[in-house]
């Protein structure tokens, strides 16, 4: 059994995960309050990865960030090394790829917390930031672990996206579907369904994580 | 000036109604404004507004010499800014803190022991001792309404904002928590502006009414004054309540009272024995009216008086009698017909004790 590629992907799952966490959050807010009359583009950008073929998003970051495109200058410029083929590439492609699965719970759970509430912490003195902190967001929790655990489980399971940006170099880029895909490639039966196996019994460990958490079906996109 | 808020300010919807108002509330002492009317009337959006909560279109809100609001200056403090408590419908308890947690909410800063001291002395004036570890979810609709008040109370507002503080609870609770409301109101010396479309509640708690229809202030006064004596009839159709005058218990006997009215004595069935000072309510269709001499029937109320006016209301006309003080009532046109009733003509009008609404305060 090879476990490069598990840890390996394990470790670029829970990094994008986090990142989500972080990047998400903001985005759920301001696609749960704002009342931008084009709110409606920004949430069509935010679905996009749910449509887009993987390869398709692929190409795009990987013409983004490749060392002929301003972004990838300047992470060579800043770095010192390119951003394309390695780790903290895939990375990047991932946080874009796993994002509606993130932002999506966030804003439905924001949604769903009783205006009434916030806007009681904001009438005794309590400002908006603090108010988030102290009431969204406790009240939220169901829906931002679902974003986590979701995001992260999805990628887990990213094939396209990996093989369009990272390519699969050994012990960098090589995740397991890619590395299930390898072993299927060299007729390698055993070590393929070894390898699916535990990705099978991760995934469904982590969706009955979530179902327990959030006891009720999580939809796609948020009914608002 | 300096001791007092002005309100005066329009907000439009988008191809919606409008709310309009202009009002003055005293802020150096303990002042109660309700804000009456039926829903739909723009008492809430007013409230929302001198909160911080809503943006009005035009207008300008001071409070004690501070701009809160001014449309041209481009002027808009945010709620948090403004030391005002609010007092929502439903109270909006965070349902994930307990009764203590809620109550320290907006503390911040305070010390531990001295913090604690406050939230104890908030939990002894609400009489909510022991049920600091609840949640609200397992608090009753009075006990949740309390909590609600003393974490609002905790932050010492300069203004209260209490959006139907009464509504949601059911109706033996809500005559018992009025009560408690007004004391409460007075002995914190804090102004408020309360919203309601209940006239007990109006009368229970205001030092003053407007009367709000359709997004616009229609008449400001003393709750007796606006009571008894509504400017139109719109007004009068709002309020609904023809004769309300101020009374002082002077004799109790059983489960009545007697009360002094303008000089004459009127009897009611005292609804809970507490309180020298009643407002009395009488519907115009509760009373009856008689010529000549003081008959004798199971009412106990008689009051001689004079008819000083008369006025047709559909199948009814509206007799105004004045016997101490004013009082309406209604009779079929063919009855004032029959008894030649117009201004003038001495009457005697018969009130059930039964009929009299007495409204503590």
């Amino acid at each position: 059994m090879n476990w490069e590629p598990i840890v390996l992907t394990v470790k670029l799952a829970g990094l994008t995960a986090v990142i989500l966490m972080v990047v998400g959050m903001p985005i759920a807010y301001w696609l749960t309050y704002s009342r931008w009359r084009w709110k409606f583009l920004a949430e069509s950008v935010v679905a996009l990865p749910l449509v887009l073929p993987p390869t398709v998003l692929g190409f795009y970051v990987l013409v983004a960030i490749g060392p002929k495109s301003p972004l990838g200058q300047w992470y060579q410029a800043v770095v010192g090394s390119p951003l394309v083929f390695t780790f903290e590439g895939l990375v990047f492609a991932s946080v874009l790829y796993s994002l509606p699965f993130a932002v999506q719970p966030f804003t439905a759970a924001f949604g769903a917390v009783d205006q009434r509430l916030v806007e009681a912490s904001w009438t005794l003195g309590v400002s908006r930031l603090a108010t988030f902190f102290r009431v969204t967001l406790p009240l939220s929790v169901a829906g931002v672990v679902t974003g986590v655990v979701l995001s992260f489980a999805h990628t887990m399971g990213e094939f396209g996206v990996v093989l369009m940006v990272g390519g699969n170099i050994q012990g960098v880029t090589r995740t397991v579907s890619i590395d299930i895909y390898d072993e299927v490639q060299a007729l390698n039966y055993a070590g393929a369904a070894q390898t699916a196996l535990v990705l099978l019994i991760f995934s469904f460990l982590i969706l009955s994580v979530v179902y327990a958490v959030n006891r009720r079906l999580w939809a796609v996109w948020p009914m608002k | 000036m300096a001791d007092e808020m002005t309100a005066e300010f329009e907000k439009r919807y988008d191809g919606g109604p409008s709310v309009s108002v202009a009002l003055r509330l005293p802020v150096e002492r303990p002042h109660v404004m309700v804000l009456f009317g039926p829903s739909g009337s723009g008492k809430t959006t007013v409230l929302r507004c001198l909160a911080g909560l809503e943006r009005p279109s035009r207008g300008r809100i001071s409070f004690a010499g501070e701009t809160w609001f001014d449309a041209e200056a481009v002027v808009h403090v945010p709620p948090q800014s403004r030391s005002i408590g609010y007092l929502f419908q439903d109270y909006a308890l965070f349902p994930h803190l307990t009764v203590a947690r809620n109550i320290t909410y907006a503390l911040k800063g305070a010390g531990g022991s001295e913090r604690d001291a406050h939230v104890q002395g908030m939990l002894r004036l609400l009489h909510l001792q022991g049920l600091e570890d609840r949640r609200p979810a397992q608090l009753s609709g009075g006990q949740q309404q309390r909590v609600a008040l003393a974490r609002v109370l905790a932050r010492r507002p300069r203004l209260l904002l209490l959006d139907e503080p009464l509504s949601a609870l059911d109706a033996p609770t809500r005559e018992q928590v009025c009560g408690e409301l007004r004391a409460l109101l007075e002995s914190q010396g804090i102004p408020a502006i309360c919203v309601t479309h209940d006239w007990v509640e109006a009368l229970a708690l205001a030092d003053e009414v407007a009367v709000m229809a359709g997004g616009r202030v229609l008449q400001v006064g003393a709750p007796d004054a606006v009571f008894s004596r509504p400017a139109d009839a719109e007004v009068a159709a709002i309020v609904g309540v023809e004769t309300v005058v101020m009374g002082q218990v002077v004799e109790r006997n059983d489960d009545l009272a007697a009360l002094e009215v303008g000089g004459v004595r009127l009897w009611a069935v005292e609804p809970s024995g507490r309180g020298e000072e009643f407002y009395l309510c009488i519907r115009a269709e509760d009373v009856t009216l008689e010529i000549g001499t003081r008959p004798t029937s199971s009412a106990r109320n008689h009051l001689g008086g004079r008819v000083t006016d008369i006025r047709p209301a559909g199948p009814v006309s509206r007799v105004t009698v004045e016997c101490g003080f004013a009082l309406s009532a209604l009779v079929t046109r063919q009855s004032a017909q029959d008894l030649g009733l117009g201004p003038g003509v001495p009457v005697t009008a018969t009130v059930k004790a039964s009929a009299v609404h007495l409204i503590p305060r």
